[in-house]
């Protein structure tokens, strides 16, 4: 198995100074946050424009070729409602580093974009949902199956390029839903699959400083179920560390003393 | 080797009908993976399907049965390309190349190879038949049946194949002579006497067509020649086709391997040295050479024994007394543990110094001086025991007994059990002990 | 149905380092596949093969080698003779003289073989210490100031002395070493991340991750160097991405089998052909697991090494 993968989720148009910084094509604040995501052990960068109707393709397009050129082509993950906006990313991306993601098809209205990344030789980060939360875990293994067969029949490599999403959801609301969603971690697992997702919504609207400590244990847990990936914030120091442990517990990266500091 | 889900759910009619008691095909195609449902519970299977699905959980790589009574060997049943993965299971064979020509001058050099390395007998497993012609290839097989020694006939004529066969075939010997142009007849021969069939073709391509011709006969008892034309050639087929075994699943390459590195190297015996190792390596299992001296049997069969040992399995040597240097009853004693590599390395240094010594081994769990010791199985306590158990005392006269630097711990203690004996600390690592030996002597 | 060939792609690959200077330096390392797995992928650089001599100059009592430097009269001679040497690509320099514990020779005298040596030679030159962690650091440093220029590999640095040779070698005089491992591929790691937490950069440094002789605990080397290349190319780890020069006659050599003589083994035949077949098989399977270099001593050894990579390029 390859190590797990960190995609860092600081880029985002919910951010004030990003939001601004994307209105300006200003690249100073972008550039700021991608070298201290990466510095902090992140392996993607998650690049979310919001839904930029208007001049997505153009924002899109500057922002990948920005921040691919500062940082040695680091792979990113195109994130937006726009879907031309993301072909046009895809456009002028850089595969030296590995192949950009779109985020985010699910089985509903957004299943299309499984499509789009079909086409354009892309991951995909495929939610399994359709419209809110999924009820159990049939639901959540119909909408992947949903998407699977989609991807299948546009001849994508399940296993490698479909990063099944299995919808993290927050304590403060539906603690008695954690385990199920850690079950199906599992079973995407047991079949090959890869999966990623938003893991710190779990801890969303819990105070500041227990936040690390409720992201840091889910993603172990999660990590033993058989997660991959998940969209983070790297800068959580406890969260990151416990990753590359679990990593060396795993076999995923080989020891060495120093293995926190790389 | 487990099915994933996803292979299973590839060959499900992927309806969501729910017949098999879950909601969809998919979460069924999980179950089975899991060996929780049987693949039965689906109504709507396919023949095929099911077909397909007990050929998927066949072993990656078949394992074969060659030659007949002391000479019988397995071959392939791999599971992993890497050894650190989990342990090879079918060490290769080394076989020379004999003609009707060559036969009396060289069995008497491949017999001459015949010894004994941590418990495992060194000698020239198979013997490779050339084909000339008819007549003199049955003399061939006349001159080197019955030596002990598997035969692999290398020939590719079907006629002179049959009827050496009815010379040699209760030895089992491996028929390597399957080409895309006369399989169908080579099957034929190869089956009637029960017999493994080798298959060879220009190139990849070729050769995995004609390997599915054979299967598609019925005929599953396969060695798949990977020589190819040249050092390159045979190289990347020997790893393509275990990759593609192990790593892909493709069972029609999941064959055990014969490469013939004397008709890449022909008249080069460094290079045949070279390329054997290689395919020690990466991923022979009946490797072919013009020759065999004891030049090149002491690195080959040394590395073989190395890469095909079991990690979880420390190789030990046989407890005793081993004279070197010409050592007698007057000679010093040394002692260390029966892990092969410390015993090889440190008896590598005794024999460099030239001082004869007697080598006492004795039973220490095939570990390393430090570990052995720290179990307690390297101690005064054993070490005095295995000296009376061979009666020492009495089969050698000298009273110096030299020990690791490593156990100098042990010095004290030793002198209270052996009385009489004065005991010597050597140095902590063994690239010292040359000068260490020469300066005690 | 055809065969589905499925090349192992890696967006990894293993660093470059360069060794020497001018038309002749060598560039180490820099594949993307395993290794000579030129069906996934083309092979970039060659293995390149270093020829051993010593501040003794050479094993007169091996009479292949006596015979190639017959008539090499002092260091300066015997090195340029190495360095034509069919196959060759870099000379090494033992200075295995200098041990406090053998002929203990001054840092002096082996820093002006060591530049007799370099200056000599038109290819590169790797300088291989005397394995005394005291020595090694003072040697290492005051050779890598006479050769200052020269993009001289140091062989080795280990856990017990890198900073000492990293600082003097690398830093102050920006020549290249080796980081040495014997079998333990946690240490390999961390060396090489201590190294570079010195702040150097990738393109300065190869590994030695162990050697042995065929037959002698092979098996871990074996592993050893499969699972470092697995690492620095599936899992994309920077910190074993270097490439690995692995020391060959120094093993070979000295191991029983091509060191006792044929009257006391008479059935093993000539010491020399002995010595050779180990030389050539240890060389083999270590390239076989990814060395980038190896380090050779017998004229038949190299000619056979070297005509092996060219046929699997």
């Amino acid at each position: 198995m390859g190590k797990f993968v960190i995609i860092g989720e600081r880029i985002h148009c919910i951010s004030p100074v990003i939001k601004k910084a994307m209105e300006e094509m200003d690249p100073g604040p972008i550039l700021q946050r991608a070298k201290e995501q990466l510095d902090a052990g992140a392996t993607y960068l998650d690049v979310n424009i919001g839904p930029a109707e208007k001049n997505g393709e153009e924002l899109m397009k500057w922002a990948v070729q920005t921040i691919q050129a500062e940082f040695d082509n680091v792979p990113l993950c195109l994130d937006t409602a726009n879907r031309k906006a993301i072909e046009a990313g895809i456009s002028v991306y850089n595969r030296a580093k590995g192949k950009p993601i779109v985020n985010s098809a699910d089985a509903g209205d957004r299943i299309e974009n499984i499509d789009l990344a079909a086409a354009n030789d892309a991951i995909v980060i495929a939610l399994c949902s359709k419209a809110g939360v999924p009820s159990d875990n049939d639901e959540r293994m119909m909408y992947c199956q949903e998407m699977l067969e989609r991807g299948m029949e546009l001849g994508m490599d399940p296993t490698e390029d479909m990063w099944f999403d299995p919808l993290f959801l927050v304590i403060k609301g539906m603690q008695d839903k954690q385990m199920d969603v850690l079950a199906f971690i599992q079973q995407l697992s047991d079949m090959g699959f890869k999966s990623t997702g938003g893991l710190s919504n779990v801890s969303n609207m819990t105070p500041k400083d227990i936040r690390p400590i409720l992201d840091s244990t889910t993603v172990a847990m999660a990590m033993y179920c058989g997660l991959t990936s998940a969209i983070v914030n790297p800068c959580d120091r406890r969260l990151v560390e416990t990753i590359k442990s679990a990593d060396i517990i795993k076999n995923n990266a080989l020891y060495a003393d120093s293995f926190l500091e790389i | 080797m487990a099915l994933k889900g996803i292979d299973i759910f590839k060959l499900t009619p992927k309806t969501n009908c729910k017949e098999c008691g879950n909601p969809t095909c998919m979460a069924f195609a999980m179950k089975v993976a899991q060996g929780a449902v049987q693949i039965d519970a689906c109504p709507h299977m396919s023949d095929e399907a099911k077909a397909q699905l007990s050929e998927a959980t066949a072993p990656p790589m078949k394992a074969v049965k060659v030659g007949a009574g002391e000479c019988e060997h397995s071959l392939g049943g791999e599971t992993v390309l890497f050894r650190h993965d989990k342990t090879f299971v079918s060490r290769n064979l080394f076989a020379v190349n004999v003609c009707q020509g060559c036969v009396d001058d060289k069995l008497p050099e491949i017999e001459k190879i015949d010894y004994e390395r941590i418990g495992e007998r060194m000698y020239v497993e198979a013997l490779n038949l050339e084909f000339t012609d008819k007549e003199s290839y049955l003399g061939l097989v006349e001159k080197t049946k019955g030596k002990g020694r598997l035969l692999i006939l290398d020939c590719k004529d079907v006629d002179a194949a049959k009827a050496a066969l009815d010379l040699c075939k209760d030895e089992k010997p491996i028929l390597n002579g399957a080409t895309p142009e006369n399989f169908k007849e080579m099957v034929d021969v190869a089956k009637a006497a029960g017999v493994v069939l080798g298959v060879s073709a220009p190139d990849l391509d070729a050769l995995y067509d004609t390997v599915a011709a054979i299967e598609g006969l019925g005929y599953k008892e396969l060695i798949l020649d990977v020589t190819g034309g040249s050092i390159k050639d045979a190289y990347a087929n020997a790893i393509q086709v275990r990759r593609a075994a192990l790593k892909g699943q493709d069972r029609t390459f999941g064959y055990p391997s014969i490469v013939n590195v004397a008709k890449v190297a022909p008249d080069d015996t460094a290079m045949q040295t070279a390329l054997a190792s290689m395919f020690v390596i990466k991923y022979g299992s009946v490797i072919v050479m013009d020759s065999m001296t004891y030049a090149q049997a002491l690195p080959l069969y040394g590395l073989r024994q190395n890469i095909y040992t079991d990690p979880q399995k420390p190789m030990k040597v046989e407890p005793g007394i081993y004279p070197l240097n010409g050592a007698d009853e007057n000679s010093v004693c040394a002692t260390t543990v029966d892990f092969a590599l410390t015993y090889f390395v440190v008896s590598g240094e005794l024999e460099r110094s030239g001082v004869p010594v007697n080598f006492l081994i004795s039973d220490a769990g095939g570990y390393s001086v430090l570990t052995a010791w720290a179990a307690g199985k390297f101690s005064a306590g054993t070490i005095s025991k295995f000296m009376k158990e061979y009666d020492i005392e009495n089969k050698i006269k000298s009273r110096t007994l030299i020990i690791p630097g490593k156990a100098a711990v042990l010095k004290g203690e030793l002198e209270e059990k052996l009385p009489g004996w004065t005991i010597v600390v050597a140095p902590n690592d063994a690239t010292g002990l040359v000068k260490f030996m020469k300066d005690f002597k | 149905m055809a065969f589905k060939r499925t090349p192992q792609k890696f967006s990894a690959s293993i660093n470059e380092v360069v060794i020497g200077t001018g038309d002749k330096a060598v560039t180490l390392g820099g594949a993307n596949t395993f290794p000579l797995y030129t069906f996934d992928g083309e092979a970039k650089n060659k293995v390149a093969i270093g020829v051993e001599i010593t501040d003794e100059g050479f094993d007169a009592s091996v009479p292949g080698i006596a015979e190639y430097y017959a008539g090499c009269e002092g260091i300066g001679a015997i090195a340029k003779k190495a360095s034509e040497m069919p196959g060759a690509d870099f000379v090494v320099l033992s200075l295995e003289g200098a041990d406090p514990n053998g002929a203990n020779k001054s840092v002096e005298d082996c820093v002006a073989i060591a530049k007799e040596v370099a200056d000599a030679i038109d290819c590169p030159l790797a300088v291989v210490g005397c394995k005394n962690v005291e020595k090694d650091t003072q040697l290492f440093e005051k050779v890598a100031e006479a050769l200052a220029g020269k993009n001289v590999l140091f062989v080795s640095a280990r856990e017990e002395d890198y900073k000492g040779i990293v600082a003097a070698a690398v830093m102050a005089y920006k020549q290249k070493i080796s980081a040495e491992s014997a079998v333990d591929i946690n240490l390999a790691k961390q060396l090489n991340v201590l190294i570079s937490q010195m702040g150097i950069s990738p393109e300065n440094y190869v590994m030695n991750v162990g050697s042995a002789a065929a037959g002698y605990g092979y098996e871990y080397v074996a592993s050893t160097l499969d699972r470092v290349r697995a690492a620095a190319l599936e899992q994309n780890d920077a910190m074993l991405q270097m490439p690995i020069i692995t020391p060959v006659a120094s093993e070979a050599w000295a191991v029983k089998e091509a060191v006792v003589s044929e009257e006391d083994f008479p059935e093993w035949g000539p010491r020399e052909e002995r010595g050779v077949e180990m030389e050539v098989s240890t060389a083999a399977s270590v390239i076989a697991g990814g060395a980038d270099a190896v380090i050779l001593r017998h004229p038949k050894s190299v000619d056979t090494i070297a005509r092996l990579i060219a046929a699997l390029m």
